[in-house]
């Protein structure tokens, strides 16, 4: 199924009376592999503005299946949280974006370049600010430690896509022409495809889940929450019913909540429990949410 | 889409809700010996020594502490990380033709087994499917308006100190817990 993407990927960076030819598309298949190999090497590493595009782009293809909860208020108030814990991380000056999706999916979401989405379903569920916290700092500390991005550039066919778009973005950005989609460069456009292909489905590595639950921990600490928020939520996601689970990605692409406690027990430091009294925050969070 | 309703139409046929009942006391045992504690903290008064594997209620959350009951009725707090849960994933065997038993083969795409189960009944009830993404036309416009709620520094920091939360410096903890 790779080869399609690639095919497609390249396609996109042809010229645009180019791109509805298939028959030419699979000519030029060949050639175009050749050329993704030689600028893979080229492209390894990524620009803050390109990861900033490919995220907006794989954002923008997540919202053609998720669709934004119809809460402005607490969209605000859901980024407020999120940029304030950005801001103790050591990438604050991204342009973090937070955003809650309508579904009754557990799930929360990193894309590079600093977008987070978190389900409704998982924010409905939380019984604080702080445990809201803790599912941002633990999508956040995806984020600062590049994990997505590094997952898209250690697999063939995506890599092979974004950095076919990264080529010809660098080559051609800020001319006209090629943005069939209406996004602002070919790396969105790749982002895009990106989703199409699975990023969503697939799993990162369980050591960058749990790089990330213990990241998660210290970023929410820093912000002035109480520590265990996200320990709150691993401990309420442990408890979710077998049927209730069934309807979630989360747990396809996680470890077990069970394994994630038991890992994070290990390495929580022992002198976080001096800010086990730092706020927990749950009225603000009630109140947002509509709660009594 | 179809197969999806009728899915759902099963469940309720069966008495089941497909989000199950929130409030229902969830199950756990102690995963060593501890303590239930009157309240939260470490500093608390010990209710009573708790022996391994104790079964207990679970009745709310708060922090890294859980609030629980004992079939002897003692109520109290026992850490989260002593605790090991019931309704976890993994009480389900692999393999075994349950709702989840292929949930983890349905969303990878390498080697493991098929799915006996109908894939039906492994995700996508009102949540996202892989379909979904799949067949996902790119909604730019959505995009915007999601960029359209961002907060800057100053808005982030004002609604901190509305909270009473003030940063602190703390060091990561490495791997291994340090070693």
């Amino acid at each position: 199924m790779r080869i399609p993407v690639v095919a497609l990927a390249l396609a996109m960076a042809l010229p645009a009376h180019a791109q509805l030819d298939f028959g030419r598309m699979l000519d030029l298949g060949k050639k175009a592999v050749e050329v993704g190999q030689q600028v893979q090497e080229a492209t390894k590493e990524y620009t803050t503005q390109e990861e900033v595009q490919l995220g907006e782009g794989i954002t923008a293809g997540f919202l053609g299946a998720a669709h934004l909860y119809p809460d402005d208020r607490l969209q605000r108030y859901v980024n407020r949280v999120g940029r304030w814990i950005a801001l103790q991380s050591e990438r604050p000056d991204l342009p973090w974006t937070f955003g809650v999706i309508d579904t009754e999916t557990i799930n929360a979401f990193a894309m590079p370049g600093g977008t987070v989405m978190v389900s409704s379903g998982l924010v409905k569920r939380l019984a604080s600010e702080s445990e809201l916290a803790g599912v941002l700092a633990h999508e956040i500390a995806h984020v600062v430690k590049k994990h997505q991005l590094s997952a898209i550039q250690s697999d063939a066919g995506w890599s092979a896509a974004a950095t076919g778009a990264k080529a010809y973005a660098a080559d051609r950005i800020g001319r006209s022409g090629g943005d069939v989609l209406g996004l602002k460069s070919q790396l969105a456009n790749a982002g895009v495809d990106l989703v199409k292909d699975g990023l969503f489905l697939r799993p990162l590595d369980r050591s960058m889940e749990y790089e990330a639950d213990r990241m998660g921990v210290v970023l929410a600490t820093r912000a002035g929450y109480d520590p265990y928020g996200l320990v709150a939520v691993l401990t309420m996601l442990a408890q979710v019913k077998p049927e209730e689970s069934a309807a979630s990605i989360t747990f396809s692409t996680h470890p077990s909540p069970t394994d994630r406690l038991a890992e994070l027990e290990k390495v929580v430091p022992v002198d976080l429990e001096k800010y086990a009294r730092q706020p927990q925050v749950e009225a603000r969070f009630r109140q947002t949410l509509g709660k009594r | 889409m179809l197969a999806r309703l009728a899915f759902v139409l099963l469940l309720a046929g069966l008495g089941l809700s497909p989000f199950g009942d929130a409030r229902a006391q969830e199950q756990a045992n102690t995963n060593r010996a501890t303590d239930l504690k009157d309240r939260p903290a470490f500093d608390a008064r010990t209710v009573a020594p708790l022996a391994a594997d104790t079964a207990v209620s679970v009745i709310s959350r708060h922090g890294a502490w859980t609030q629980v009951e004992t079939g002897a009725r003692q109520r109290g707090w026992v850490r989260a990380f002593h605790l090991r849960f019931r309704s976890t994933v993994e009480a389900a065997p692999s393999g075994s033709g349950g709702a989840l038993g292929g949930l983890t083969s349905m969303f990878s795409f390498g080697s493991r087994e098929a799915p006996k189960t109908s894939r039906v009944a492994t995700l996508g009830i009102r949540g996202l499917s892989p379909e979904d993404f799949k067949n996902a036309a790119p909604d730019p416009a959505a995009l915007q308006k999601l960029q359209s709620f961002r907060a800057d520094k100053a808005a982030a920091e004002r609604f901190a100190r509305e909270a009473k939360l003030a940063a602190v410096a703390v060091a990561y903890a490495k791997e291994g817990g340090g070693s």
